[in-house]
């Protein structure tokens, strides 16, 4: 009954609208109504009164939304520890714009989703989604504000003040990560190879960006500035030596099969991360004199051998070990220089950065050579038969996708301005796959909303929830009793990111179930052309 | 024009083939019969390269192709309709097609033998934006010849076209065989239906366990009584 009122998708928008609207309340009003809004859209397939109906069902999850956001800013917000909701997030005003936005994004996005035409629809989705991604920083601070206070760099320090949790740090790190899921996405979506040490290209980025603009390696060498060159060429420097290294770890291990390939590459990860932990003092000699005394039988004391490397007094630190390098200089702009904590130019850094090199990876796929990808993938024993030279091929998506994370790399250390051994954990080579696999493998699309989701859930959405469940145990249900220990166990048995792990693995599960190929499935190129 | 001289291939230890010798003019369908297991889809799996012969010579018109790579070899013109057919599931038909083309650049050429593909299997056409996976069996051995023939092959190697398909499917394969061979393509023809492949053959091999064991031209294997009792199901 249910399903005739409501599509399957509205009635997710309205399940997920609840949800949101509970536990964030306050300016993310206004993303909610966004994403709410698309999603009515986009499950808007019948063909008459369809603009009019995705207006009406937006009204009708606006105004959930609406209520629910209030409840949330003026009862929940008052418990223990949860966040203050600036005034200006409470008035009429606010919830009237957001009312707009998902009133607007439904129709705009239903009018778009069924447009004839397939190659305008992929074009104006793909406008529609950068421009609500250029949007986003002045929509998610402060909205009511922002539009007398339309300054681009002021707008972090006029705004942030007014809501403890801005999304956009966490938006810059998902986008660092997506544009690593689009890289993995070639090596495991099209060339269906199984990478599961991805991150030691991340590694090798961040640490080549490092290294080449930080004092680490100049201080030693009595010039602290040495290493200071252009961001804007480290970051190329960066990506190559990801590729190249992608050559060396590939070149021997593509010719093994499946399993065998997942757990080589399983030990690059750990390699990796192990390498620059031990490279703190490092005193290179040349190797000649040894060989040649050691033939004449002469102990190795006794030689003399010329030193190559690290031959002050100390040895050298290349990576400072565990400590990591830092702090890594932030990058310049046409003399603007980037300052933590500023997040709007990092947020569009971060953008163009991932926008460009998803265009240049869809080019890749429509490409002879994409094709060879996918071809392998699907039969390996056809593709040879086609003329599709294997280990090449494979050599040249592993490479492409080790460069793609090589710019990740060196993106976030800068962003971060420090790297240690700890920031490439294995976890991240496995989260990075499941946001690939979740999204929809092979699909770049698919892969991109796979980020975004598990991102959001890591980043934002069960921090906020802990703080909901904290505070409804604490301000109510715990509220008369006096004994700590019960507050104490509930507290952290309901800590909602303690389950972050058993969460995704869940979802990876009931996915393989219900929806193995992912969200968005890969589509053929000519099928989207001809449907 | 395609010469095998006396080349052996081996499984690991299992020597599949045992001295195999064959010849195929320009122009010419020649056809290799034999029973199951006697070694067919080895021999075309070794001309292309995708098996090593470990002793004997395979010259495409004077050239060795046995110490080439495979797609050094399909870019040579020795094109493959596997046994099976393996198509790529998940790429649309024209994409699989495309993937036939895949040693060429010539960007013309590859778009006026699409048009003549499509002129061949019209099928093929209608179904050009269609998951490959999804067509009917029929249809994947059309798209399976189609995509041998974007290589504009010298020699074109056709392994078992005629597997699983209704009576009727099978005449319009070998329909179509007959009209390439009238545009003047070269088919190496296996094939499990002797009768058949006789029929439209200039020249047939018999091979049994990787070794030959008749050669003539087709008309006389067709009426050679060991044949007849073997591969035609007659008695005499
Ligand atoms: N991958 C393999 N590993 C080991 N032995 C194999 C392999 N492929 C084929 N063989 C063996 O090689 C021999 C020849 O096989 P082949 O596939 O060439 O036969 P065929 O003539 O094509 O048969 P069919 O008509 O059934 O297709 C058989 O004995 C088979 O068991
Ligand atoms: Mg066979």
């Amino acid at each position: 009954m249910m399903k005739k009122i409501l599509a399957r998708g509205e009635l997710i928008a309205v399940v997920l609208t609840a949800f949101l609207a509970l536990i964030l309340g306050g300016w993310q009003i206004m993303l909610i109504a966004a994403l709410a809004g698309m999603l009515i859209g986009l499950s808007a397939e019948h063909k008459a009164n369809y603009l009019p109906r995705a207006a009406g069902v937006a009204a009708f999850v606006g105004l959930i939304l609406i209520a629910i956001t209030h409840f949330h800013n003026t009862s929940l917000s008052t418990l223990p520890g949860m966040e203050h909701i600036p005034d200006q997030a409470k008035t009429v005003g606010t919830y009237l714009i957001a009312l707009g936005v998902i009133i607007g994004l439904a129709v705009l996005t239903a009018w778009i989703h069924n447009l004839a035409d397939e190659r305008k629809r992929q074009v104006y989705f793909i406008g529609l989604m950068v421009a609500l991604a250029v949007f986003f920083p002045f929509f998610e601070q402060c909205p009511g504000l922002s539009w007398t206070n339309f300054k681009f760099v002021d707008m972090a320090a006029g705004c942030s003040e007014q809501s403890n949790l801005l999304w956009i740090g966490p938006v810059i790190v998902m986008f660092i990560y997506a544009l690593q899921a689009i890289g993995l996405n070639i090596v495991a979506g099209f060339a269906g190879l199984l990478d599961l040490g991805y991150v030691a290209f991340f590694a090798i980025g961040a640490y080549t960006m490092g290294l080449l603009r930080s004092q680490q390696l100049g201080s030693q060498m009595g010039d602290p500035d040495f290493f200071r060159w252009s961001f804007w060429i480290v970051i190329w420097i960066a990506a190559a030596t990801a590729a190249f290294f992608g050559l060396v770890f590939g070149a021997p291990t593509l010719r093994l099969r499946g399993d065998y390939l997942a757990i080589v590459t399983l030990g690059f990860g750990e390699i990796v991360p192990i390498v620059v932990k031990n490279l703190y003092a490092v005193r290179i000699f040349e190797p000649i004199s040894l060989f040649i005394g050691q033939l004449f039988g002469q102990k190795s004391s006794d030689l003399m051998q010329f030193c190559l490397l690290g031959c002050g007094a100390k040895p050298l630190d290349i990576t400072a070990g565990t400590k990591g390098i830092s702090p890594i200089y932030p990058p310049d702009f046409f003399g603007y220089t980037f300052t933590v904590g500023e997040y709007v130019p990092w947020y569009f850094l971060a953008l163009t950065l991932l926008v460009v090199s998803a265009f240049f990876i869809y080019r890749l796929r429509a490409s002879r050579i994409g094709r060879a990808w996918v071809s392998m993938r699907e039969d390996e024993l056809a593709a040879n038969a086609m003329g599709v030279d294997l280990i090449r091929t494979k050599l040249t998506a592993f490479v492409l996708g080790a460069m793609f994370s090589g710019f990740a790399g060196a993106f976030y250390a800068s962003y971060t301005t420090l790297i240690t051994p700890d920031s490439f954990d294995f976890s991240i080579s496995v989260i990075i796959l499941a946001q690939v696999i979740l999204g929809g493998s092979g699909n770049i699309a698919g892969v991109m909303l796979g980020s975004s989701i598990i991102m959001l859930i890591d980043r934002v959405l069960l921090d906020k929830l802990k703080m909901v469940i904290n505070g409804v145990l604490q301000g109510l249900v715990f509220k008369g009793i006096d004994n700590q220990a019960l507050a104490v166990f509930w507290t952290s048995l309901t800590d909602a990111t303690a389950y972050k792990i058993l969460l995704f693995g869940l979802i990876l599960v009931v996915m393989m179930k219900v929806r193995p190929q992912g969200i968005l499935p890969e589509q053929t190129a000519a099928r989207r052309r001809a449907a | 024009m395609l010469e095998l001289k006396n080349v052996h291939t081996y499984y690991g230890n299992i020597h599949a083939l045992r001295g195999v010798n064959l010849v195929v003019n320009k122009g010419e369908i020649v056809t290799l019969i034999g029973s199951n297991g006697a070694g067919k889809t080895t021999t075309l799996r070794t001309i292309q390269g995708i098996l090593r012969p470990r002793e004997g010579e395979i010259l495409l018109e004077g050239v060795a192709l046995h110490k080439l790579p495979p797609h050094e070899i399909v870019r040579r013109g020795v094109s493959q309709s596997p046994e099976g057919r393996l198509i790529f599931p998940r790429m649309s038909v024209k994409e699989n097609l495309e993937m036939g083309a895949y040693q060429r650049n010539d960007a013309s050429g590859i778009a006026e033998d699409m048009e003549r593909v499509f002129k061949l299997f019209p099928r093929l056409k209608e179904r050009i934006g269609q998951r490959g996976g999804t067509l009917s069996g029929g249809e994947q051995q059309m798209l399976s010849m189609g995509r041998a023939l974007m290589a504009r092959p010298r020699v074109m190697l056709l392994d078992e076209p005629s597997m699983g398909l209704a009576p009727i499917l099978v005449d319009q394969i070998f329909d179509i065989i007959r009209e390439l061979h009238s545009q003047g393509v070269t088919i190496l023809l296996v094939e499990q239906n002797a009768r058949l492949a006789l029929s439209v053959a200039d020249r047939g091999y018999v091979l049994e366990t990787g070794e030959m064991a008749l050669t003539g031209p087709a008309k006389e294997l067709l009426h050679n009584p060991q044949v007849k009792a073997a591969y035609l199901g007659e008695n005499h």
